[in-house]
């Protein structure tokens, strides 16, 4: 359905474009290009400008739509610091509606180049207008939650086709069995006999197994086995949420930033190579890029409101700001120390060691057991990556003296101490 | 080498009463009562089967009800913007000032959490006092003022500003006066502020009012010299220092100041260099922490302190002897007043200083010949570059509080002040504010004074201001604020501009202004740039003006006469007559920080009382009215002022005399500070118009015993051999002179050969100089500071638990004259008689010796550790895993050293305990790369771990080697003598490594092999030799 959607999204889109440009071709300039300019637009303008919204410039389309005197506009376009210094009432009340910040001046734009950046604005701002005009495709909406039903009761029905298909072969096997020994001829009697005395007592044939011993000690050493495999392997796992995804406040998405978009770690998490704290990004990070990017995401949106922001004036009310409270995933416990740039830095340790493949999740969870074991096992099995530091040279070279050629793990250079995490 | 030196802690060890001997049989003052149970219906009551049943069923449903609880889920909030400068996790540092000294204050996430000296500082070099150390737990002092106050009951500013102006505007209409009350300020910028309200308000004056009054010493440099100021005194530049009870390691004007320049003549350094240190004779009445330090120290009655100085005077100038020299009771002294003068003059001129720490016009007249006649001015006495520290004048004070009286005051500020209870005539001042129209306070908090002001206008606390100060002359320092104000206070100076509507409003824009025009220029800066430069840097010291040398003319004839009149009307008579005398102690001072926890639980360094102030007697005294330790005294002063406070025997106290500390006592300071302790200040005593700490009381025995939490001997050495001292002549002869070196320990066995612990890279060592060391305690509350240690309370402390880590033993000794009969090892006094030798105590000598965990590398307590808790690091140092520990306590019992302290309880989750640890808002204070430790567990000094890891660390991002000194511990850090140096023992070029090597260095209970990583250095004393022959 999704798909389907989407194909008559695209499909619309496609067609729309056709007629906004055909349109366009009839009313706009005959020299101009709108196809030239929509690749000027998006080199120099989209910074600050979009067609349809205000961002640090006016929302050109309706701009444009207003402003129709295009050798006032190319003017401005090419240099409207000089027509602010010449008092254009114009240009003066733009400016200064727009907090005095002055427009970038393009100088090197010719008058064919600015034409064809306002005819590719208006024509996709009323092609954008007649889009928000016709109705938005229906059933999209609905789709959404179709998948995820289907999936479950596919799970299910597979898991009862499978129980069905478990007991059919067995009821096969039985029959099967019991031709056989038909056909050897061996114990139909006791066979029926045995069936009736079932019917007569339910639970002759466990009182027949009990008296089994070694069945019964086998069955009494399983179960204890599994017991106590069950118990010490839950015990082991006490406090450890190896796999805690909690639900966080903002849907965001590790595999889009990370992954798709390759946006480096340590863009977001400032302290993961100088802090002990790798450090949740607080909100002015995320506004570098959405400030302009995905505007119109509901998920977005929360950080406009967490920030007090309004996209419209794009002004911030820190009276209406509120923190947005994340769940912590690693909870390391207060009593061990752990220092990100340490590992990071000094270390050189990938992220992935111990967060997984954080570029692959789309929601992120615990991915190690963050268990001292854990921690112990990794000091004991890396190799210290101390060539070209400084501090390394004096302490490897105390250190070849004792332990001639082995390879140097943190544990040896007193890395398993107690005090080396708690104090 | 054992010498015949006895040290003992308290008396009651020298004595070895029978509680005390009871009570160090067992390693906790409280045991278990595990005999009880033992030997009880404990193990042979029967359990009932279904009792059993009971319990057992009980159990298992706890564990599994508790087992089902959900795993709290933990909220992470970032910031919402976060501040350019802040990276969670890293602290950052800003330059500040504490009382005139150039700070670093360390913040973690935007709250500051540690105050630290700054190393470019003039007046410690980087040291702090135990005070300015705590300062920063007084940020978030729940007793605070949370906003202010008109007729005591909350309201805004606008609306205390619109009736402070309206009020301001009727009074300046009506031509009365109006008296701004400050203690003194040095602040440049707050006095330009004052100054600017007194243009806007011509009938309004400044009153400089000091609870702790110089105003002798001004005045008396004023007549003398023309020079109404207190002089900038260079202890490093005197060979010889002889004071009458100035005790100017601890309280006297700038006490890190003065240490840093004492020891300068007297550590490892000089020593070894110049063979040579200073001579320090001390002639006082109570044992105060520079008594404690000094070479010769002589007991003398409060009333013959004046005497003493004539005395001396004449010694040095026969010539011009002044009328009236008596001799002094205590004939040793009149001795050593004899032999000072000799030491004096052999030092040479300008190498000599003299002071006192009276406050008498007259006798400051005299100290200020005798420095002439030595030719001190211009050398140890700087009157051109005077101190701005303390400019109280007791005449302006009384003057105002005579017109209040009268009713010619219309309003009255007070900044810093708080006469209610300092004041000794505490009617006086309650009728004088009475008839005020306007009484204004700028306290942080609801005190004493504030109860009777009808507006409280709170100021800021000093790390959420802006300003500046002006410790001494040319030294220009800034205050910065670290953390936007907690409360909704504002800063005194701007409340000052905005009710006399001066042009700037705000005091950073003003600040700016006055450093614009007048101060950046002094030290070579100017504009935007000098500023920011001046904010990094912290200070700006102008060149200084070469010392002028002074010469003392005027006619002393009359001055003596005043002194001897004002000697008699102190002097004590008849029966039960005592002469007292109120003196500061380092932690408390003036009592203005007295809700601080951790001041309060520093043992005060001399007594080792914690929690209270007392009636210190000498032993003789004591004795002589049968009186018990911690028996009740009360004592009537002659303004029939009386108090009752617990008596505590103090060697070294002149017979006939009383100290008793100011600062306690007060009523109104907030949770931790109500009374506790009694009120000294109503002891005063106005003679020649200036305040006097000594006057004559009357004493009557009361039947109640009061005990005091006096940490002196917990943790006993049980007379083991512990101090090391030698006098100089001796060192000069041996340098190793009384370090033990003389071959004694031979043989060494080493249980752990096959196993050693290899230290390749860092074997962290300390080296302690007991002759740096003062003992004044500072390092005792950075420790606290930096290691969340939990403050326990009076009660607690009683009971031997005090958490520190680091504590200062302070030794009592004598010298047994040759008697080697006594049983040197154990150091008990085997003979009554000795004893009894022992009438006044009068020449006990103290050793300060800090002790802390001394990182053995056979260490005693890790051996018996069932669970291996506390195990021994490659870098030499003794670690302890709290959440290993289970709490046998077995290592604090093996501990030779009794350095161990044990969580009796969950001190940050305890409602019986109203601890900052447990409070969640003075919580903000705790070092977040420190734990918090729970019950049951056993804790000891880390040797600052965490400080050790992060300088490593910042290394290997830096990649480069660590640098010797990068490191800093503490209690290091915080010292203004330099007494404790840690570092790399690895490391042959290391400071520390230099330090061990002296021969001087001992290691304490060496015998032991338990090869201690502290080094201690042989306390060497410039003793007079003619004196004790």
């Amino acid at each position: 359905m999704r798909n389907i959607s989407f194909i008559f999204k695209q499909f619309s889109k496609s067609v729309l474009l056709v007629a906004g440009l055909a349109l366009c071709g009839l009313t706009a300039n005959a020299q101009a290009d709108p196809a030239k300019g929509e690749a000027i637009f998006k080199a120099k303008c989209t910074a600050c400008h979009k067609i349809d919204v205000r961002m640090t410039g006016p929302a050109l389309g309706p701009q444009l739509e207003a402003e129709t005197d295009d050798a006032y506009l190319t003017k401005w376009i090419q240099n409207n610091q000089a027509l602010i210094a010449a008092k254009n009432p114009k240009a003066l009340k733009i400016y200064n509606e727009y907090n005095q910040a002055g427009m970038t001046v393009f100088a090197e734009l010719t008058d064919a180049d600015v034409a064809n950046v306002i005819a590719y604005v208006r024509a996709d701002w009323k092609k954008l207008k007649e889009d928000k005009a016709k109705p938005a495709a229906g059933g999209a909406v609905a789709a959404e939650q179709g998948p995820s039903d289907l999936v479950i009761f596919g799970l299910l029905g597979v898991i009862v086709i499978a129980f069905i298909v478990i007991l059919v072969l067995n009821k096969v096997i039985a029959t099967l069995e019991r031709l056989l020994l038909n056909k050897s001829g061996l114990l139909v009697d006791e066979e029926e006999e045995a069936e009736e005395k079932v019917k007569g007592d339910k639970l002759a044939l466990v009182k027949k197994a009990l008296k089994n011993k070694k069945l019964v000690f086998f069955i009494v050493l399983c179960g204890t086995i599994a017991m106590g495999s069950w118990s010490w392997v839950t015990m082991w796992n006490t406090n450890v949420h190896q796999g805690y995804q909690p639900v966080q406040p903002i849907k965001y998405s590790h595999k889009l930033h990370a992954g798709a978009m390759k946006i480096e770690c340590q863009y977001c998490h400032t302290g993961a190579f100088k802090s002990k704290n790798a450090s949740i990004p607080s909100l002015n990070v995320c506004m570098n890029c959405h400030k302009a990017v995905k505007t119109e995401s509901p998920e977005i949106h929360k950080i406009y409101d967490a920030l007090g922001y309004d996209p419209q004036t794009q002004k911030y009310d820190s009276t209406k700001a509120q923190p947005i409270q994340w769940v912590r995933i690693h909870n390391l416990p207060d009593l061990a120390y752990f220092n990100h740039s340490q590992h990071t830095v000094v270390g050189k340790i990938e992220c992935q060691k111990c967060h997984g493949q954080i570029q692959e999740m789309q929601e992120v969870y615990q991915y190690s057991p963050l268990t001292m074991k854990w921690c112990i096992q990794c000091h004991k099995r890396t190799e210290i990556s101390g060539k070209g530091n400084g501090y390394y040279d004096k302490i490897l070279a105390a250190h070849d003296k004792i332990k001639k050629g082995e390879k140097v793990t943190p544990a040896m250079l007193g890395g398993l101490e107690c005090a080396k995490c708690h104090y | 080498m054992d010498s015949n030196k006895k040290y003992w802690k308290g008396l009651e060890e020298l004595n070895r009463t029978p509680e005390f001997v009871e009570k160090n049989r067992h390693e906790f003052a409280e045991p278990i009562p595990i005999e009880e149970v033992l030997s009880g219906g404990g193990l042979s009551a029967k359990t009932p089967r279904r009792d059993f049943l009971k319990a057992l069923g009980f159990g298992v449903g706890a564990v599994t009800l508790a087992a089902c609880q959900k795993v709290p889920v933990h909220k992470s909030i970032p910031y919402l913007v976060k501040p350019e400068e802040i990276t969670p996790g890293i602290a950052n540092y800003y330059s500040s000032t504490y009382e005139g000294s150039a700070i670093l204050v360390k913040t973690r996430e935007g709250r500051p959490i540690k105050v630290e000296g700054n190393p470019g500082d003039l007046l410690s070099k980087g040291g702090l006092s135990a005070q300015a150390q705590a300062s920063v737990l007084e940020l978030y002092d729940n007793s605070r003022a949370q906003g202010p106050l008109l007729n005591g009951t909350a309201t805004g500013w606008p609306q205390l500003d619109k009736f402070v102006k309206d009020e301001l505007a009727a009074i300046k209409a009506g031509g009365k006066k109006i008296s701004l009350v400050t203690s003194t300020v040095h602040s440049p910028s707050t006095l330009a502020v004052i100054a600017d309200f007194i243009t806007a308000f011509p009938t309004a004056s400044h009153v400089t009012y000091d609870a702790v009054s110089y105003t002798g010493i001004i005045q008396a440099n004023k007549n003398s010299f023309g020079k109404a100021v207190v002089p900038h005194y260079n202890f490093d530049k005197a060979k010889v220092i002889v004071s009458f009870g100035a005790d100017f390691l601890g309280t006297w004007i700038s006490g890190e100041e003065f240490t840093t320049q004492y020891v300068q003549n007297r550590n490892s350094k000089a020593l070894e260099e110049k063979k040579d240190m200073s001579r320090h004779i001390q002639f006082e009445s109570g044992m105060s922490l520079t008594g404690t330090n000094a070479d010769v120290r002589l007991p003398i009655k409060p009333s013959e302190d004046g005497l003493a100085i004539i005395n001396l005077y004449n010694a040095l100038n026969p010539a011009g002897a002044l009328p009236g020299a008596k001799k002094l009771t205590n004939a040793n002294a009149d001795k050593a007043i004899i032999l000072a003068a000799k030491e004096l003059q052999k030092a040479g001129a300008g190498k000599a200083l003299v002071v006192s720490g009276s406050n008498d016009v007259s006798v400051q007249t005299v100290v200020n010949a005798i420095n002439s006649l030595l030719g001190s001015y211009g050398s140890t006495i700087d009157l051109d570059n005077p101190s701005r520290q303390y400019a109280g004048n007791d005449t302006d004070w009384l003057q105002f509080v005579a017109d209040a009286k009268s009713g010619a005051v219309d309003a009255v500020f007070f900044l810093d002040a708080n006469p209610v209870y300092d004041f000794y005539i505490a009617k006086d001042i309650e009728a004088a504010l009475s008839k005020v129209r306007l009484k204004v306070t700028f306290s942080d908090r609801a005190d004493e004074t504030a109860a009777l002001c009808n507006v409280v206008a709170p100021n800021h606390h000093y790390l959420e201001s802006w300003g500046d100060d002006s410790a001494v002359e040319g030294y220009y320092t800034i205050v910065q604020p670290t953390i936007n104000p907690v409360n909704n206070t504002r800063q005194a100076e701007e409340s000052l501009l905005v009710w006399s509507d001066n042009a700037v409003k705000s005091y950073y824009t003003y600040l700016r202004n006055n450093w614009d025009k007048n101060l950046l220029a002094k030290g070579g800066l100017s504009g935007q740039k000098g500023w920011e430069a001046l904010l990094q840097k912290g200070f700006i010291n102008a060149t200084a003006v070469t010392p002028g040398t002074y010469n003392f003319t005027l006619s002393l004839g009359g001055v003596a006469q005043t002194i001897l009149n004002n000697s008699s009307k102190v002097t004590a008579s008849g029966d039960g007559g005592f002469e007292l005398q109120v003196y500061q102690t380092p932690a408390m001072r003036d009592g203005k920080k007295a809700n601080n926890p951790w001041l309060q639980e520093l043992p005060d360094p001399v007594s080792k009382v914690t929690w209270d102030n007392f009636a210190a007697m000498s032993p003789a005294d004591v004795k002589k009215m049968g009186l018990d330790e911690f028996q009740v005294i009360s004592i009537k002063g002659a303004n029939g002022y009386s108090v009752d406070l617990p008596v505590l025997s103090q060697p070294g106290q002149a017979v006939g005399s009383i100290s008793v500390a100011v600062g306690y006592g007060r009523t109104a300071a907030g949770l931790v500070g109500n009374n506790v302790g009694k009120n000294a200040y109503p002891f005063y005593n106005l003679l020649s118009g200036t305040f006097q700490t000594v006057s004559a009381v009357t004493v009557a025995k009361t039947s109640t015993i009061f005990p005091l939490s006096q940490t002196q001997t917990h943790h006993s050495f049980e007379g083991r051999n512990v101090i090391r001292e030698a006098t100089l002549v001796e060192y000069q002869k041996d340098p190793a002179a009384g370090s033990g070196k003389e071959g004694e320990h031979e043989g060494f066995y080493d249980l752990w050969e096959n196993s050693p612990h290899d230290k390749p890279v860092y074997d962290w060592v300390m080296a302690i100089d007991l002759n740096a060391c003062t003992g004044c305690g500072a390092c005792v509350v950075a420790c606290s500071a930096e290691n969340n240690i939990p403050v326990v309370g009076k009660d607690e402390v009683g009971r031997r638990r005090e958490m520190h880590w680091i504590r200062i033993d302070r030794y009592y000794s004598y010298e047994q004259n040759g008697d080697a009969k006594t049983d040197g090892r154990t150091g008990m006094v085997t003979k009554e008689k000795d004893i009894d030798k022992l009438v006044n105590f009068d020449n006990v000598t103290v050793v300060h010796q800090p002790m802390l965990c001394q990182h053995c590398d056979h260490a005693p307590c890790e051996t018996v550790c069932p669970v291996l808790a506390t195990t021994h690091s490659s870098e030499g140092l003794n670690m302890m895993a709290y959440n290993r520990c289970v709490g046998t306590r077995y290592c604090a019992n093996n501990c030779p050293y009794k350095v161990r302290r044990f969580n009796w309880f969950n001190y940050w989750n305890d409602s019986r305990f109203d601890n900052y640890l447990s409070n969640e808002h003075t919580q903000l204070v705790l070092n977040p790369d420190v734990t918090t430790r729970f019950r049951g567990v056993m804790e000891k000094c880390s040797m600052c771990v965490q400080r050790i890891q992060a300088g490593k660390l910042k290394a290997k991002i830096e990649k480069r080697p660590l640098a010797d000194g990068e490191v800093k511990v503490a209690c290091q850090q915080t010292c203004s003598a330099n007494a404790i140096v840690f570092g790399n023992r690895n490391d042959p070029n290391s400071e520390v490594s230099k330090a061990l090597k002296s021969e001087r260095t001992y290691y304490v209970l060496e015998e032991l092999n338990v090869k201690p990583g502290i080094g201690y250095q042989v306390k060497v004393r410039n003793t007079l030799s003619e004196l004790q022959a």
